[in-house]
């Protein structure tokens, strides 16, 4: 430990026991565990104690305090503090000498003090005893100290944390004991596990046989975790004992803690012990889909899709139950029979399902959501099942859709009745829309294509369509556009899209137009994607160049909504580098570029917002890199121009964009930087188009040294930061420069240093002015630019975060806290 | 039995970060979703693994409901939304929407400039999270599905601040937020009308507070800084960037132009037009005299206060800046307060919390000389004054809303334990409510008695109302009826129609009495006598003596029978069907009572 915490350490434990002191900030204390944390875990905690002597003090003090004169937290502090220290054997006896341990956990202790009904204390104390539980001894502590009787009533605990921690120790103490176990072969007899392991079993086994859900769930629960956290031979031994109770559970009409047997389940299935098939597992599962309501079933069906090794009949089953609610539909609604196939295995438990999905609107549209969310997921994972039904799929969604948006007709009374609840809904429509993206990948049936673009056209075009339903319309299109292969033989952009362009333009122009600006916003980052993919694309250019999409994007450049603005720059600054924000034809084709590029430079000196003037930033980058025609005309003039207008942004962003232009145009004229690692593959290196001296003499000029030593001591650390690697770039670019003289005026030189330090002391001053490359590049060198980058890579805050500093500042507050009555915004 | 459930996942007895899980007939709302700015990693966040629990997250919330645009209420909202994966709707007033994310802005800005954390929300996460709300008006009910309703009131506090009442059939429950009841420069006073809630979820900062007078606390700020500009001293003021700032300007504004004082003001960061911007836009939302005078002269358009330039901080001569962030950790305010730190006749004013670790934080607890970078000491010889002017409501105030509510119970969060339980024993007496005060994680369960609607049948109101009894409002009247619960409606029908609808054939039900009385006539001649009894004391009966020599009274059916033990009494066989259960009831006290004696 730091000296000077050592020296701080014993007057802040006089003001934790102090009665009359309060400690201001609650973050404090946590703060000062963790860092007890740290230390302990890079030392030894012993030594600490014995070198400290004001900590066990500290903690003896605390179980000396009166009743009324202790603090619940700094009580719920001192328990976790000690739990830290006794995690380490030696210093678990060395407490333990003292009695200090069965004191403050003990049922003497803290269990029955009147601070108990404190929910922190109560935490604290599960917390300590967890840190502490770690090794054997610790174990036999916990056994003896009767804690584990407390613990399993504190799984009831009116507190969600304090309940969910003692769930979590139990876990743990499992855990420990099966680890121990870990080195004999497995056997269910002769069962020498801790005393208090076996307590737990006994205490889960009766909970499982409970009448009371409350107990059945919180055994559960903790099997749950213990299966899913320790993949011990034991579990296995453990999984045998238990597994008939839990089996029989099933027996019960309605299955009692559902959701968290379903959980358990899943757990034990995917712990790699029970890899060897469990037969038995497997039926459990196979009885337990079949007897689920549709909305339990859902889970546990998603579940099993994603083990890794499972029975293929209990895969179909549990395929066949996410599929269900979407076949009912399907049948609820078709005009002739349903379709054959899938449909048919799918019978047991439609009327279930149908009973969910026609018993009430919320019940209806949560199974519903439910199901696409989970079929959304599944569908891009390996273990997707196959034959994936993509048409039945495909079909169900777009008659969700339709039945959404008011368009289908079904002539069934149940499919009417689910025209009602489903009419308007927004939720559904959200999920339908998210799930029929997703299935873009993988499809080939392409005589379905036109009737998905349809229903997205709909969807897009719909007046009563929200601002959010329209976002994932347009997501799902630009997966439609963008993801669905093309037929075999096919050129351009297949068969469909050409033609869905040519509807869908008008409709983004009147999205362009919503009075919403998410609807704008969500429009415009369409457009970006759509023709950053498709802008060579010929179909895409002309259906493009025929509407008033490019107009209507430069208008919103003007946009009052800040976000709008940063994406319509955006969006133009991809336009233009197509060659796409006006008719190709146009006479004034020229001067609609030299117009974005004012208006743009006139975005980054006057907006309001830092979202546009990013963006602004960002697209002029993108365009240098590019090599973009306007930029490549006078790139020495854009960069300068560029340039003096980001150095005096407010927003540090900004600044650092500016940055990042410098640091391409100087890759641009210099070369790449140097590969960091020796063994990289080095790149061809760009021959300077210029002689160096000459190049630096045209950096001088354009100021980019004014700008990156400026930037060098900005207030704002990712700036600085920015600036100290491109001044180490140049230093190395420039370090072999043997065309260039020595400074010939030291005094130059001199100034240019003072000016530096000046600004480093944070005053603004004099710019540097016309500067020699001679002066420039003495003055560079000259910095202890590796320092500064070390320095800066530290973070600005290491000093406030400092042990000492947290020490400091507990010990100033307690003199201070009356005067500042507690606060906050 | 029918429940409202609340948990806080913060603000439970501390002033950390807002965030209240409320469950009410059946939906599950969370208010408010704010961010602890004293941690630096996940702990700044409230805990949402426990509701994650509940399978996923937007089928288990029904929508998230953000009082105001304050951090500690609204920081963990991308977190939530983009990282967490919350896909459903978020509730919040225009100004709120408007304001959000410019301070989310600001606080990722300066936490990425500091800390160069990885694990924090980008813009582009902001802006999503912001397209997934939906703004509401004072005073609209808005209709989050077809059973859950909420409906916005004003609060006070900051521009756009509401309380919340969330409705789901007869149930509610009003959530404050953090509010004021007495207006300030700017803004009004909360107001709420008597909506009777369930529950009052109120915050209770100042929960043992009675404010001093905040004149007094604005001459006092006033006072200090005119004294310091005129001995030729500079004043920082670090702010965040919307909301007590603009208070502040006002008041300064006012002075200046009142003393016609020549001393230059400056607000960094280019906030002052977008502040101004969304005053303007927001009129409606400032007080009275704000509205009143906004055609002669807006208030937020400042005379004397400019925007700021890096440069302008070497100037010599006096000058006030008001700099952003306001805890001195990062960014403008900070180089600025390095550079005034050292001279004894500048002042820093700090109007508000500032997190431990920071330079505010270190000032305010009197430490003079600080470590900065690169092992530099700043030797702080500036003045350093603290001045709050938040806006919450007092203890005086809180009882004033609780007073207007008139909820069934109350509960308090946001705000410290030892100063909820006095307001909680204050409550529970005035006003004869039980009142809460759960810790995070606890979780209050109020049982509640929903009215239900049943719908009832024409043909059995037109018999009732053929008996000449209207039905009034105000005077609740019994009804007979049978009670169908069919497709999760429930209906009153006369119980002729339900055996129609349900397809039932009626069955009799009759009640049976024995009734022993001691007489050594003849069965029939005892027959004989109950019918003239009856007969005499039931005029408006139709009394019968049948052939069988049993007696009949409308339904009712009375045998007289020999004991089988005691030949010197009867047993009268009394049985009644369920219409008549009534006057059944009546025969049989009255024959217990005996027959009158015959004349002999």
């Amino acid at each position: 430990m730091d000296p000077e915490c050592s020296r701080l350490l014993p007057a802040l434990c006089a003001v934790l026991v102090d009665p009359r002191q309060a400690v201001a900030d609650d973050t404090c204390l946590e703060k000062l565990l963790d860092w007890f944390r740290t230390v302990t875990e890079a030392g030894s905690s012993l030594l600490l104690l014995q070198e400290n002597p004001c900590l066990v003090d500290l903690l003896s003090h605390v179980l000396d305090l009166k009743p009324q004169d202790v603090s619940p937290r700094v009580l719920s502090f001192s328990l976790r503090l000690a739990g830290t220290f006794a995690a380490q054997e030696d210093c678990f006896e060395y407490l333990q000498q003292g009695k200090l341990l069965l004191g403050l956990f003990g049922e003497a202790g803290p269990l029955s003090w009147a601070v108990w009904s404190v929910p922190t204390v109560r935490s604290g104390w599960i917390q300590g005893l967890k840190s502490l539980v770690q090794h054997p001894s610790g174990l036999h502590f916990l056994g003896d100290s009767g804690a584990v009787d407390a613990l399993f009533s504190l799984q009831g605990d009116s507190s969600l944390f304090v309940a969910s921690a003692a769930s979590q120790l139990l876990v743990h103490v499992l855990a420990l004991s099966m680890q121990g176990k870990a080195k004999g072969s497995p056997s269910p007899k002769g069962n020498a596990w801790p005393a208090c392991a076996q307590k737990i079993v006994a205490h889960v086994e009766a909970s499982l046989c409970s009448a009371a859900v409350l107990q059945v769930t919180q055994a559960l629960n903790v099997l749950t975790t213990t299966f899913g956290r320790c993949h011990s031979p034991w579990t296995e031994v453990l999984w045998g004992q238990l597994s008939p109770l839990v089996a029989h559970l099933l027996e019960s009409d309605p299955i009692p803690a559902a959701h968290s047997l379903v959980d358990l389940l899943l757990s034990v299935a995917r712990s790699p012990v029970f890899a060897s098939a469990d037969c038995a597992l497997w039926e459990t599962m196979a009885r337990m889909l079949s007897c689920l309501s549709p909305t339990q079933a859902g889970p546990l069906a998603l579940g099993t899709l994603k083990l890794q090794h499972c029975p293929q009949a209990l895969r179909s089953q549990a395929f066949a139950v996410l599929l269900q609610p979407l076949v009912c539909i399907l049948r609820a609604t078709a005009q002739a029979p349903g379709p054959p196939g899938l449909l048919d295995e799918t019978v047991e438990g439609d009327s279930m399902t149908v009973d969910t999905l026609l018993s009430s609107k919320s019940a209806c549209v949560g199974l519903l959501c439910q199901t696409l969310a989970h079929l959304e997921e599944l569908q891009p994972l390996p273990q997707c099942p196959l034959p994936w039904p993509q048409t039945l799929l495909m079909e169900a969604v777009v008659i969700i859709l339709r039945l959404c948006d008011g368009s289908a007709a079904p002539s069934s009374s149940e499919g009417r009745r689910l025209c009602g609840a489903l009419a308007g809904c927004v939720r559904v429509q959200r999920a339908a829309l998210g799930f029929l993206g997703m299935l873009s990948q993988g499809t080939s049936s392409w005589e379905l294509v036109p009737q998905v673009f349809a229903i997205l056209l709909e969807t897009l075009e719909s007046p009563a369509s929200s601002p959010t339903v329209l976002k994932k319309a347009f997501q799902a299109t630009l997966h439609w556009l963008l993801d669905t292969p093309k037929p075999p033989g096919c050129l351009g952009l297949g068969p469909h899209a050409p033609l869905f362009l040519r509807e869908l333009f008008p409709v983004l122009q009147k999205r362009l137009c919503s009075p919403c600006w998410e609807v704008r916003d969500s429009a415009l980052e369409f457009l970006t994607h759509l023709s950053a993919c498709w802008g060579g694309e010929a179909d895409f250019r002309e259906a493009l160049l025929a509407s008033e999409v490019p107009k209507l994007t430069w208008q919103l450049l003007r946009d009052p909504e800040s976000y709008v603005r940063a994406s319509a720059v955006t969006t133009m600054g991809q336009l233009s580098s197509q060659g796409l924000q006006a008719a190709s034809n146009s006479p004034g084709h020229s001067e609609v570029q030299q117009g974005l590029v004012g208006e743009l430079l006139h975005i980054l000196s006057v907006d309001s917002e830092g979202f546009p003037r990013r963006a602004v930033a960002r697209v002029f980058t993108e365009w240098l890199r590019n090599s973009h025609a306007d930029v490549a005309r006078d790139t020495e003039w854009f960069v300068a121009t560029v340039l003096q207008m980001v150095s005096q942004d407010l927003d540090w962003e900004v600044r650092a964009q500016g940055l990042e232009l410098v640091q391409v145009f100087l890759a641009q004229t210099l070369g790449q930087p140097n590969p960091p690692c020796p063994y990289a593959v080095a790149l061809p290196k760009v021959t300077p188009p210029s002689p160096l001296p000459e190049v630096l003499q045209t950096l001088c000029q354009m100021q980019i040294f004014d700008f990156a030593f400026r930037a060098l001591f900005d207030c704002d650390r990712p700036v600085a930061q920015k600036a100290c690697d491109l001044l180490l770039f140049l230093r190395d670019k420039t370090a072999p420069c043997s065309g260039l003289q020595e400074p010939g005026n030291s005094s130059d030189v001199a100034s240019v240093e003072a000016t530096l330090e000046r600004w480093q002391a944070g005053e603004q001053g004099q710019p540097l002015g016309s500067l020699e490359p001679e002066v420039v590049l003495a003055a560079l060198r000259s910095m202890d630019l590796e320092g500064l980058q070390g320095r800066l890579a530290e973070s600005s805050d290491h000093v406030e975060k400092s042990p000492q500093s947290l020490l400091q500042d507990m010990l100033a507050t307690v003199a201070v806290l009356e005067e500042n009555v507690a606060d906050c915004y | 039995m029918p429940e409202i459930k609340v948990t806080p996942l913060g603000a439970g007895q501390d002033v950390g970060r807002s965030c209240i899980l409320v469950s009410i007939a059946g939906k599950n709302v969370m208010l408010d979703c704010g961010m602890h700015m004293g941690f630096n990693d996940d702990r700044r966040f409230p805990d949402f693994s426990y509701i994650t629990q509940n399978g996923r997250l937007t089928d288990f919330l029904d929508c998230v409901i953000i009082s105001h645009f304050h951090l500690d209420h609204c920081g963990a909202l991308p977190y939530f939304s983009e990282m967490v994966g919350y896909d459903g709707p978020i509730y919040m007033t225009h100004p709120t929407q408007a304001i959000c994310p410019i301070l989310l802005e600001d606080y990722r800005k300066i936490a990425v400039d500091k800390k160069g954390e990885a694990n924090f929300f980008t813009s582009q996460m902001i802006k999503d999270c912001m397209k997934k709300v939906v703004a509401v008006h004072l005073h609209q009910t808005v209709q989050v599905d077809d059973e859950l309703e909420i409906k916005a009131y004003y609060a006070g506090h900051v521009l756009g601040a509401a309380m919340f009442q969330i409705k789901v059939g007869s149930e509610s429950v009003v959530y404050t937020g953090d509010y004021n009841m007495t207006p300030d420069r700017h803004l009004g006073a909360a107001w709420i009308d008597k909506c009777r809630p369930n529950l009052l979820i109120t915050e209770s900062t100042y929960a043992t507070t009675i404010r001093d007078s905040k004149r007094c606390r604005e001459r006092d700020f006033l006072k200090k800084v005119h004294e310091t500009v005129e001995r030729g001293g500079k004043v920082l003021i670090p702010v965040f960037a919307l909301g007590r700032a603009q208070e502040l300007c006002i008041l300064l504004e006012t002075f200046w132009e009142r003393m016609n004082l020549k001393v230059p003001i400056y607000f960094s960061t280019g906030l002052t037009e977008k502040a101004n911007h969304y005053y303007k836009l927001f009129i409606t939302w400032t007080n009275q005299k704000i509205r009143k005078t906004f055609v002669q002269r807006n208030m937020f358009e400042f005379k004397h206060i400019k925007a700021f330039d890096r440069a302008f901080a070497d100037n010599p001569g006096p000058m006030v800046v008001f700099a952003t962030p306001g805890m001195l950790h990062a960014g403008q305010s900070l180089q600025i307060f390095r550079k005034w730190a050292g001279n004894e006749k500048n002042m820093v004013i700090m109007p508000g919390y500032c997190v431990q670790g920071t330079v505010g934080h270190k000032i305010l607890s009197g430490q003079r000389k600080l470590e900065m970078e690169g092992r530099q000491v700043l030797e702080v010889k500036m003045q350093v004054e603290y001045m709050s002017f938040s806006a919450h409501a007092d203890a005086k105030g809180i009882m004033q809303l609780v007073g207007q509510a008139e909820p069934e119970s109350v509960l308090l969060v946001h705000g410290e334990a030892k100063k909820m339980e006095f307001l909680r024993q204050k409550i529970e007496q005035e006003f004869r409510v039980s009142c809460y005060m759960p810790a995070n994680g606890e979780t209050v369960t109020l049982p509640t008695n929903p009215s239900i609607p049943v719908g009832i049948s024409l043909g059995l109101l037109k018999r009732e109302m053929a008996q000449g009894l209207l039905p009034e409002a105000k005077k609740p009247r019994l009804l007979h009826g049978t009670l169908i619960m069919k497709d999760s409606n429930f209906r009153l029908v006369s119980s002729e129609q339900a055996l129609k609808e349900l397809g039932l054939a009626e069955h009799q039900l009759r009640f049976t009495c024995r009734v022993h009385l001691q007489d050594t006539r003849k069965e029939q001649e005892m027959a004989l006598r109950v019918y003239s009894h009856l007969k005499s004391t039931l005029k408006d009966h139709c009394v019968q003596h049948l052939p069988d020599g049993s007696v009949t009274v409308e339904s009712i059916l009375i045998q007289a029978a020999a004991h089988s033990e005691d030949p010197g009494a009867k047993v009268l066989l009394v049985s009644w069907t369920y219409q008549d259960e009534e006057l059944g009831s009546f025969l049989t006290a009255l024959l217990k009572k005996g027959l009158p004696q015959t004349p002999s």
